[in-house]
């Protein structure tokens, strides 16, 4: 794999930041994973190259933080969140609705890849619950007839 | 530099500043226990066994990293401690799938050693345990049973900072986090079985050993390791004058706390091929005999030449004492001048800049010290005495130099054993007591482990007797002194 | 009522510059250079600010800490990773007020001599991101970060770091680590960030809302700070009110105010004529009050560890009488085994212990001793880790326990229950 000449250029304005270039991991990770959707071995690889840090080390990296992914995701990934200020407010309600319609289980990709669903523990949107991050964008206050408006608008 | 004294359970100590409460209990001879500390890595802190409490401190401190400071009051014994001590038990072994009978580390596992001394409760956990995968090869020799793994990540940290290649991690995390090199890869440093030897509990096993035999009926015997002329310092396992592994063995100044693979697994030869009884080339055959008929053979091939016309080639692999009853011999016995050495010469020599030195002799510099001639500027000779073995290159010499290997002192068949007219077995440095003298000038003792195979006997011995033999019973072979 | 940190909430682009610099922001700088940073550290130890991420210490002595010309660069890096459950007050400062946030910046960065500032925001937080990266390209242009500011030969660059998902990365060694590129595993201690900290530099580690108070701390001066609050806590706080409640959301109040006012008052009672039962003050890892308590408390530090528990990260979780104590504990033992680290020992296999246990309860039902061993497991994981992960489980636990007991008695009976409400 490679960057793209503008993913590279912004790679290349990351290290500056930084007193040591393993310090770039996790924005050039965010990079890899804006340019493919997930952090194949591969650019796990090329990544530990461009930043002198071994494989190993960028596989730790990748696996311990909860939003790399190592395969990839739908086109729209689901995120509910199931922490206790959002589960009070029926979190399990909107899962189960968002199961329903996908005809998928968590950490599941729908066949066409277009959705894919997980649960994610507290995204800070307990006084807006129960809440849903739809790639990167919050959803709040939801119920089922508001994911359903939702994934309408999924195209 | 200043002496720094403080108290461990009521007992005065002093040490030198930095020195951490774990080092300074060590000397006091009180055992903290603990899984992740290891004295030649950094420190990790994540047992959590070593805790102690420490007057003055808010929480329980862990030994590892507290460092000894002026007038400290440090308790390890407290009925609060013990139960902390307990408590991490307890937590280490509820994911442990507690197959002890099937295990190659039990005999020589913490768990084990410190659930008798800490824990002794029967388990409380009745969830289901977290399973992850077992049987994992991760290169050089060294299996992963990740169920079996603690996490106290010394494994990594050798890989890090002594063999210095980053390619293990501890992946993912909470209870599922896995040590790990990158995906598809292995371990890869020539150091690898050192992780074997650190792992505290049965996660890492070694290819070589597993399943061979049960450590509580290994014996250990304290050696030196004759792969390389760094002679690292090293432990015999082995049982029934059989050897089943080599560990390091600490020498701060020599090789600290590690071994390389490559003298880690350089035991074989005392297990295989070996020469168990004298013997003798009968026409082209070669035939078993008795020690009397081999000194007799030896005497009559010599009887017809001048002996200062010998020539007699030692090992570099040999030990001092066997050198030094060589050159005694060679001079006084034979009266030859024609003394030389032959020396272990691989093609593509392993070496680094940490242990492994290019020359794979464990004792040059004795031979350097005696002053024996290499064998190239051998120009004739009537016949060789071969103690041990020839390089290649030197056999090929010999070889196309016509001269007859009339007498062979070895521990194992080979091309040179093949060839002699007499042969007579000898120990290997297992199997007897005696010195080499490494690279850094370093003198170490190899100890006898156990008794020689078949008929064997050192080389001091065995010319002791031909000393008897050829020139009258009077004389003493006076090396011998230290053997 | 015009308080501290949220004055322009609620404003049209309150996010802009333009917004900010019209409604005061920015008021604080020429007086900032008028002191010298020992002047600011003094004024700042004056206003009794303490740290509002969750530990509670003593702002200004904390940057008293960091050591002076050691010949290595000194780091300011601000805590936006808020992840502690029921907590969004960063969030909305991230997103409504960055300038606040990058004016207090410059304070802090200037008190400590630090001309590197690093803020470490929450993967999840893009609009946050976004608005925060905006702001100090803006307050670049303007000249109120980079070289030189205001001419006084003083710079100061702002750098965003982005996690990527794991709680842990708000404690502040784990952060540290996290920054440098690594696994936000926490660091064992000593020593201390403030003396080796990021890149093995002196480091403060502060909070958004700790930073956020700054600009009028300098502005208006320590004393009007404490026209707000208590004696031993002074100034004003933000509460972050979900659950059970009318009007959930963040709450700017002195500190000193009454729970009991936050909730009926400001939040509107809990809905659909419900009974009040529990009420988490903090953020999920404090120990929990009931109805009883939550009516008497008020909300500082000492106030609330008279109750036994703590103000925390200002979190106030609210549970109406039909919560079950028991499926809300197994709901945050669940998150704290899935956002262990699994360095140390009794965290990374007590928390999913506890986690398996309550789960357990819930489907099968209960014994004393399963309670008894979750009260013993907690014990045995409290105080004895690298950080504090563990002890967050272990204050829930104890406190669900003795609080609610009633509760779990329920589950005694029960064999082969369905939980009364849904496990997630």
């Amino acid at each position: 794999m490679e960057f793209t000449p503008e993913n590279k250029k912004k790679f290349d304005e990351l290290l500056p930041r930084y007193p040591t270039k393993k310090a770039a991991l996790l924005p050039t990770l965010w990079l890899v994973q804006d340019q493919y959707g997930f952090i194949s071995q591969e650019a796990m690889e090329y990544v530990a190259h461009l930043l002198d840090v071994s494989p190993a080390h960028v596989y730790s990296v990748v696996t311990f933080y909860t939003m790399f992914h190592q395969k990839p995701v739908g086109k729209f990934h689901f995120q509910v969140c199931r922490t206790l200020s959002c589960a009070l407010l029926g979190s399990e309600t909107i899962l189960e609705h968002l199961k329903k319609k996908l005809q998928i289980q968590e950490n599941q990709v729908t066949k066409d890849g277009k959705f894919s669903l997980c649960t994610v523990e507290c995204l800070a949107s307990c006084g807006t619950g129960p809440a849903v991050m739809i790639n990167e964008s919050y959803y709040e206050n939801l119920t089922p007839g508001k994911v359903d408006e939702i994934l309408k608008g999924c195209t | 530099m200043s002496d720094i004294t403080f108290t461990i359970d009521d007992q005065k100590v002093a040490v030198l500043q930095g020195t951490t409460v774990i080092q300074a209990a060590k000397k006091l001879g009180i055992e903290i226990p603990h899984y992740c500390y290891h004295p030649g890595l950094s420190i990790a802190g994540n047992c959590r066994m070593c805790l102690v409490e420490i007057e003055k401190m808010p929480k329980p401190v862990i030994a590892c990293n507290a460092v000894a400071t002026e007038g400290m009051v440090v308790r390890t014994q407290t009925a609060a401690i013990k139960k902390m001590r307990e408590s991490v038990m307890e937590f280490l072994l509820i994911n442990h799938p507690l197959d002890c009978p099937t295990c190659d580390q039990a005999g020589e596992c913490r768990l084990q050693d410190y659930y008798m001394q800490y824990d002794v409760i029967p388990s409380r956990f009745e969830e289901k345990k977290v399973h992850k995968n077992k049987m994992v090869d991760m290169g050089s020799g060294v299996m992963l049973d990740e169920e079996r793994c603690i996490a106290c990540t010394r494994c990594i940290r050798f890989c890090q900072e002594v063999a210095k290649k980053d390619e293990l991690t501890l992946a993912y995390r909470g209870d599922h986090v896995m040590i790990t090199p990158f995906p598809g890869k292995k371990i890869s440093n020539a150091y690898a079985g050192n992780v074997v030897d650190i792992c505290p509990v049965g996660a890492l096993t070694s290819k070589d050993f597993r399943y061979k035999k049960r450590v509580w009926l290994l014996k250990k015997t304290p050696s030196v390791c004759p792969g390389c002329s760094r002679g690292c310092a090293i432990l015999i396992h082995h049982a029934d004058q059989k050897v089943y592994r080599l560990m390091p063995r600490l020498n701060p100044e020599v090789n600290q706390y590690w071994m390389c693979d490559e003298g880690r697994l350089g035991y074989k030869f005392i297990n295989e091929n070996r020469i168990v009884r004298p013997h003798i080339q009968v026409n082209g055959q070669i035939q078993a005999v008795s020690y009397e008929n081999a000194h007799e053979k030896l005497g009559q091939l010599i009887a017809n030449i001048p002996w200062e016309l010998l020539a007699v080639v030692a090992h570099a692999g040999l030990t001092t004492e066997s050198l030094k009853a060589i050159e005694y011999f060679s001079k006084n016995v034979l009266k030859t001048k024609a003394v030389y050495f032959s020396r272990n010469e691989p093609l593509n020599p392993s070496f680094d800049d940490f242990l492994i030195t290019v020359d794979k002799n464990p004792n040059q510099a004795e031979v350097d010290k005696l002053a024996f001639k290499p064998l190239a500027n051998l120009e004739k000779a009537s016949g060789l005495f071969v103690f041990c073995d020839l390089s290649e290159k030197d056999l090929t010499q010999v070889t196309r130099q016509a001269i007859p290997i009339l007498g062979s002192w070895a521990s194992n068949e080979s091309a040179v054993s093949k060839r002699a007219q007499v042969v007579f077995p000898i120990p290997t440095y297992a199997e007897q007591d005696g010195h080499f003298t490494n690279v850094l000038g370093f003198e170490q003792k190899t100890t006898k482990a156990f008794a020689p195979r078949g008929e064997g006997r050192s080389v001091v011995q065995s010319l002791r007797e031909l000393e008897g033999i050829l020139i009258g019973t009077g004389a003493q072979l006076k090396t011998a002194a230290r053997c | 009522m015009s308080l501290v940190l949220t004055n322009r909430i609620g404003l049209k682009d309150s996010h802009t510059l333009s917004v900010y610099e019209k409604t005061g922001g920015y008021q604080s700088i020429q007086k900032l250079f008028s002191m010298t940073p020992q002047g600011v550290i003094e004024e700042v130890k004056t206003s009794g600010l303490r740290g509002r991420g969750g530990a509670g210490f003593p702002c200004g002595l904390k940057w008293s800490f960091v050591p002076q010309n050691t010949g290595k660069p000194t780091y300011l890096c601000v805590n936006a990773d808020e992840s502690e459950p029921g907590t969004f007050k960063d969030r909305l400062l991230l997103e409504e007020d960055p300038h606040q946030l990058i004016e207090g910046i410059l304070i802090a960065s200037y008190a400590i001599q630090s001309h590197t500032a690093y803020i470490y925001i929450r993967g999840e937080f893009d609009l946050s991101y976004r608005r925060i990266e905006a702001a100090v390209k803006e307050a670049m242009t303007k000249g109120y970060l980079g070289k030189n500011i205001f001419n006084r030969g003083y710079e100061l660059k702002v750098t965003i770091h982005r996690g990527a998902g794991a709680y842990i990365c708000g404690e502040e060694t784990a952060l540290l680590e996290s920054l440098e590129g690594k696994k936000g595993q926490p660091r064992i201690k000593p020593p201390f960030p403030a003396v080796v900290g990021l890149f093995g530099c002196p480091t403060v580690i502060n909070n958004v809302e700790t930073i956020a108070a700054l600009p009028f701390i300098i502005t208006q001066g320590a004393q009007s700070y404490r026209k707000w609050g208590t004696e031993k806590s002074p100034g004003t706080k933000l509460f972050s009110v979900s659950g059970h409640v009318a009007r959930p959301g963040n709450y700017e109040v002195p500190l000193g105010y009454p729970l009991k006012d936050l909730i009926y008052k400001d939040c509107g009672g809990i809905p659909g004529g419900k009974k009040l039962k529990a009420v988490i003050p903090g953020g999920s890892s404090v120990p929990i009050l009931t109805a009883l308590e939550a009516e008497k408390v008020k909300l500082d530090y000492e106030s609330l560890q008279e109750f036994g528990s703590m103000l925390g990260s200002g979190g106030v979780i609210v549970m109406n009488e039909n919560v079950d104590m028991v499926w809300a504990l197994q709901n945050l033992a669940r998150f704290y085994a899935h956002e262990s680290c699994g360095q140390c020992t009794p965290c990374r296999e007590g928390t999913g212990w506890v986690d398996k246990i309550l789960r357990r309860v819930l489907l099968t039902g209960a014994s004393e001793k399963d309670y008894a061993l979750l009260r013993e497991i907690s014990e045995n994981m409290a105080g004895k880790t690298i950080c504090v992960l563990a002890d967050a489980l272990a204050m829930p636990v104890l406190s669900y326990l003795k609080k609610f007991p009633e509760d779990f008695k329920k589950y005694l009976t029960r064999q082969n229950v369905v939980p009364q409400m849904q496990i997630i």
